[in-house]
């Protein structure tokens, strides 16, 4: 498997707009993390929402966020922290 | 751009403000457990993809949070047959007449269940209103019900499912996958080998004990510990271990846990009794793409000597959520 990112790569998800399907939530686009774990490959979900016959095999990696990096009003503790998965071609070298 | 302008659909919530969470969790009516039966036979045979079902529930738009959960997936898989021409509107509505007027008995007079006696082992016996279930509004199954029976006749009659893999599939819903996850839990509240083997390999360590999961994602084990509070969420939609645990609580499902738990999961976790102190590191999971969660909760200090059988019974589906810790 041909991976962008390993383990404790800094990253920034991708500001863009998305029109279609796709698993990245819009609260998580252009915040900085690390990655946590590289997942392993999966179907590209944008490309099977669409009923595409053959989707392509693409990376997914396990993010980590500060919580208070996410959200600019954080009202909890410093240390928290939020994880989620996010494709490839979703992240950018920091 | 401003952040409102990033938002994909309805169904993206995850940071909105939003009101309390309704902790109740009614049981679920038949229709529903056919339902979403039907929705899971049809995605795991791979004749309609989750993502599929997903795209076309987010493009409902305003129908997206006007109507019920499994009404919106009965919806989307309509809405896909048509596109993938597994049927046409007009075999559509000529199956759905056919299933409602099999279901349009007449009415009759049923006996006061309270005055219903007879002999049990030849002693006179008389019921209470509570041996009864009865429906709360005592009105018929919901029109989305008889969409979903056209749907699967549809299906059946094409040989893409069969009528025992609905049965199953609600049978495995009511009676396997609720107890799986206790089952792993007490195992590795019982062996420290198999803890390990947990944490580092979730889907190969449950295979291991001969739990064989009907699922295409991984899943991932994260240990509660003294320093960190893990807990689960599916902002995106309701992705939730169901193979592992069952159905997810309406709770999990509901716009107003998962739009908070990722920005106040502190408050969050107090409305579900649990006060994580501020030193303490909470961690939420984003459940959003190919990976489950089981959250191992810690084993209680009383069960000493207990068995696994044992200690089974005392786990609860919410420590695996991690909205709430064993006492």
């Amino acid at each position: 498997m041909k991976t962008k990112f390993k383990i404790n790569d800094s990253i920034i998800v991708d500001d863009r707009v998305s029109t279609s399907h796709c698993r990245t939530p819009s609260y998580i686009r252009g915040k900085e993390g690390i990655v946590e774990r590289v997942c392993g490959e999966f179907p590209n979900p944008e490309e099977i929402a669409l009923s595409y016959d053959n989707p392509s095999i693409i990376p997914l990696y396990r993010c980590r966020f500060k919580q208070a990096h996410v959200w600019k009003n954080y009202k909890g503790s410093n240390i928290d922290t939020l994880e989620l998965e996010i494709y490839e071609h979703w992240l950018k070298k920091k | 751009m401003s952040k409102i302008y990033k938002k994909m659909g309805p169904h993206d919530v995850g940071g909105e403000n939003s009101i309390p969470i309704d902790l109740n969790d009614p049981e679920m009516t038949h229709w529903e457990k056919y339902a979403n039966a039907l929705r899971i036979v049809v995605s795991s045979k791979r004749i309609i993809t989750l993502d599929e079902l997903r795209y076309h529930t987010e493009k409902l738009g305003d129908a997206y949070f006007e109507i019920g959960y499994f009404e919106r997936n009965c919806l989307s898989l309509h809405n896909i047959c048509l596109n993938k021409n597994i049927y046409g509107q007009e075999l559509f509505n000529e199956v759905k007449l056919k299933k409602v007027a099999e279901f349009d008995v007449p009415k009759i007079d049923l006996p006061d269940p309270k005055k219903i006696e007879h002999l049990h082992d030849g002693v006179p016996h008389s019921h209470e209103q509570s041996d009864f279930q009865e429906d709360e509004t005592g009105e018929g199954p919901p029109d989305y019900y008889f969409d979903t029976l056209a749907i699967a006749e549809i299906m059946i009659s094409k040989g893409l499912i069969t009528k025992e893999d609905i049965a199953q599939k609600i049978d495995q819903f009511d009676n396997v996958f609720p107890n799986r996850g206790k089952t792993v839990v007490a195992r590795a509240w019982s062996d420290q080998n198999f803890r390990k083997y947990l944490i580092k390999d979730a889907k190969s360590a449950i295979s291991d004990i001969g739990i064989k999961l009907e699922t295409f994602a991984d899943v991932i084990c994260m240990p509660q510990s003294p320093q960190t509070h893990h807990i689960v969420v599916c902002t995106l939609c309701s992705c939730y271990p169901r193979t592992l645990l069952g159905m997810p609580p309406s709770w999990y499902k509901s716009r107003s846990y998962r739009s908070r738990v990722v920005h106040e999961p502190r408050k969050v976790l107090a409305e579900f009794g649990t006060i994580v102190p501020e030193n303490k590191e909470i961690k939420v999971h984003d459940s959003n793409a190919d990976m489950r969660y089981l959250i191992l909760p810690p084993r209680p200090s009383n069960t000493d000597g207990w068995n696994e059988d044992q200690l089974s019974k005392i786990v609860e589906r919410d420590y695996l959520v991690g909205v709430r810790l064993p006492d």
